[in-house]
């Protein structure tokens, strides 16, 4: 990579989280959905009376259990293993949306894209470096509301059980697959009406209907119509990898310095 | 090797506006070239196409020797450019806005820290190099912006109405800097202003665009021999000479207009002769601006 593409990086990764109003947006909608929901789902399932026999029937109907587990061990692995994958999902789609319309449009809105253009790269390595910046920056705020995510809830968990019960491999799929291939396919939708877009906003919108397969899905665990597990990920996964993949190559096509400019 | 050559240059937006017709222009390296003309002559647009931001509808053009419009990042590489929708990043400080272009052009982050520092000194931005950007004045911020194009020592400049909204102090500094860079360092200079006077201080040569049109090129002698080929002279004299085209009297101070240096003793001879006094004589060559409205006013045509 040319040490210029890594200045702009350096220069975007900081934009962002030197923006506290933008950054701490970033942060906080990703603290509640990873920290604050999972936190209080572990306490009610903690609290809940044992003797609900219509949530017993439902948590019969599931196949994955294993035999001999009580009803709260059940309880929480289904939300740890198949509700929390779903409002984590939304963090890399969110995060990579807001950072990216900034990134990207909001050069234009502050009239220091002009500036950037006279560098001397090519615009894919101008743009290139730009999701590079946005995807590093959406992935690191993912991993760290895993981490939170887990270091609150294990600690819930342990606290109020005396003993740890950890994440399916549905997660890895999900960390290593699922998360990076959603956030990248917010972004190059954000590049693509990047030219067009006036404000950030606009363009933050473009990338708003990948929430609803993720609504989708959740609706689709919660009534249990289709229950993820690390085999279903994996081939989401991957059509969304493929998807990421091809919506990036195609994104700049046809993007000109005069496009780009067009006021 | 010219550092500018246009061949019939031209653009035409999608919206119809022919906003550079017909260009063709050549510079020589070293120059300090003033594209002059009113708003919305094509002085920008002329820019963008040698920047090759924007691709020609006719004709082709080279900067040193690269075609702007296949070699972007060539020409990129050996130009600055200063233009006013060319901002920078109002979070961060003058010097790491400095250090940041100097990185994308290239230099090391010591070198861009070295060469920042410098410019920043030969600005007059010392005091300010660690302030946001966001609390720079105007004149501060176009200062800033020259120094950015500064940077990585381009071979050819390209600076968009640099002086405008500026103070005269901001002014004369950022002149300075051209004037320098010129004489010292052999930077090809590309200024575009609508402030004829401005130009007419530090530019070598200079070109009149009016609706997209190159009106004349040349140096400020030549476009006086081929526009306005004539001398006013002012003289202070007891009476006024006799058979001269007087263009205006008041209080024993006459203006005429003589075709060449070499009139004038005649025309002080002619009055002494006649028996008047004279005081004083002063003679003053056409403007910049007097050329361009003679041409602009279509009172005369350019030989």
């Amino acid at each position: 990579m040319k040490p210029a593409m890594k200045a702009i990086i350096r220069k975007d990764i900081r934009g962002i989280t030197a923006n506290r109003q933008l950054f701490s947006m970033i942060l906080l909608v990703p603290l509640m959905l990873s920290v604050l929901l999972p936190s209080l789902f572990v306490l009610l399932t903690h609290f809940m009376p044992e003797e609900s026999a219509d949530f017993q029937k439902v948590l019969d109907m599931m196949p994955f259990f294993a035999p001999g587990e009580d009803t709260e061990t059940r309880v929480l692995r289904l939300i740890i293993d198949y509700m929390l994958p779903m409002f984590f999902l939304m963090i890399p789609v969110m995060a990579s949306s807001v950072m990216a319309g900034s990134a990207f449009v909001g050069e234009k809105e502050k009239q220091t894209l002009e500036t950037l253009l006279y560098c001397p790269l090519s615009l894919k390595e101008i743009f290139r470096a730009k999701v590079i910046a946005t995807f590093g920056l959406g992935m690191g705020v993912s991993a760290l509301s895993f981490l939170s995510m887990l270091l609150v809830v294990e600690t819930q968990i342990y606290l109020l059980r005396g003993a740890f019960l950890w994440p399916s491999a549905s997660w890895l799929m999900i960390l290593l697959l699922v998360a990076p291939a959603l956030s990248l396919i917010a972004i190059t939708l954000i590049v693509r009406v990047s030219a067009k877009a006036q404000n950030a906003v606009e363009a933050q919108q473009s990338a708003v209907f990948l929430v609803l397969p993720i609504i989708f899905l959740m609706a689709g665990q919660m009534t249990g119509v289709l229950l993820l597990n690390a085999w279903i990920l994996l081939g989401i996964g991957l059509g969304a990898a493929g998807l990421a993949f091809l919506l990036l190559s195609r994104a700049m096509s046809g993007f000109t310095y005069e496009k780009l400019l067009k006021r | 090797m010219q550092a500018i050559e246009t061949i019939q240059l031209g653009k035409t937006y999608p919206s119809g506006k022919e906003a550079v017709r017909g260009l063709n222009l050549s510079l020589p390296e070293g120059e300090v070239f003033g594209f002059l003309g009113p708003n919305g002559a094509g002085k920008t647009t002329a820019v963008k196409l040698l920047t090759g931001l924007l691709a020609p509808t006719t004709g082709q053009s080279r900067v040193m020797g690269l075609n702007p419009a296949q070699e972007v990042e060539q020409v990129h590489a050996l130009s600055g450019v200063v233009t006013e929708h060319a901002q920078m990043y109002d979070h961060l400080s003058g010097m790491d806005n400095l250090c940041f272009y100097g990185e994308v052009f290239g230099l090391t982050r010591e070198d861009s820290r070295q060469r920042a520092e410098e410019l920043l000194r030969h600005l007059q931005l010392k005091d300010a190099e660690s302030g946001k950007l966001a609390t720079y004045s105007t004149g501060m911020r176009q200062r800033l912006s020259l120094a950015r194009a500064l940077m990585h020592r381009p071979r050819m400049l390209f600076l968009d109405e640099p002086t405008s909204g500026l103070d005269p102090q901001s002014a004369q500094q950022v002149n300075g800097m051209i004037r320098h860079l010129a004489r010292e360092e052999g930077t090809t200079v590309f200024l575009c202003t609508h402030q004829l006077r401005y130009a007419q201080e530090i530019c070598t040569r200079y070109g009149l665009i009016s609706h997209g049109q190159l009106l004349i090129e040349g140096t400020l002698d030549s476009l006086r021999d081929k526009v306005l080929p004539c001398l006013t002279v002012r003289i202070q004299a007891s009476k006024p000479p006799e058979g001269m085209d007087i263009q205006a009297a008041e209080d024993g101070m006459y203006e005429i207009k003589v075709s060449a240096e070499q009139d004038i003793p005649v025309l002080v001879r002619g009055i002494v002769r006649a028996g008047g006094d004279v005081y004083q004589v002063a003679q003053e060559k056409p403007s910049l601006e007097d050329i361009y409205f003679a041409l602009t006013s279509g009172e005369v045509q350019p030989e």
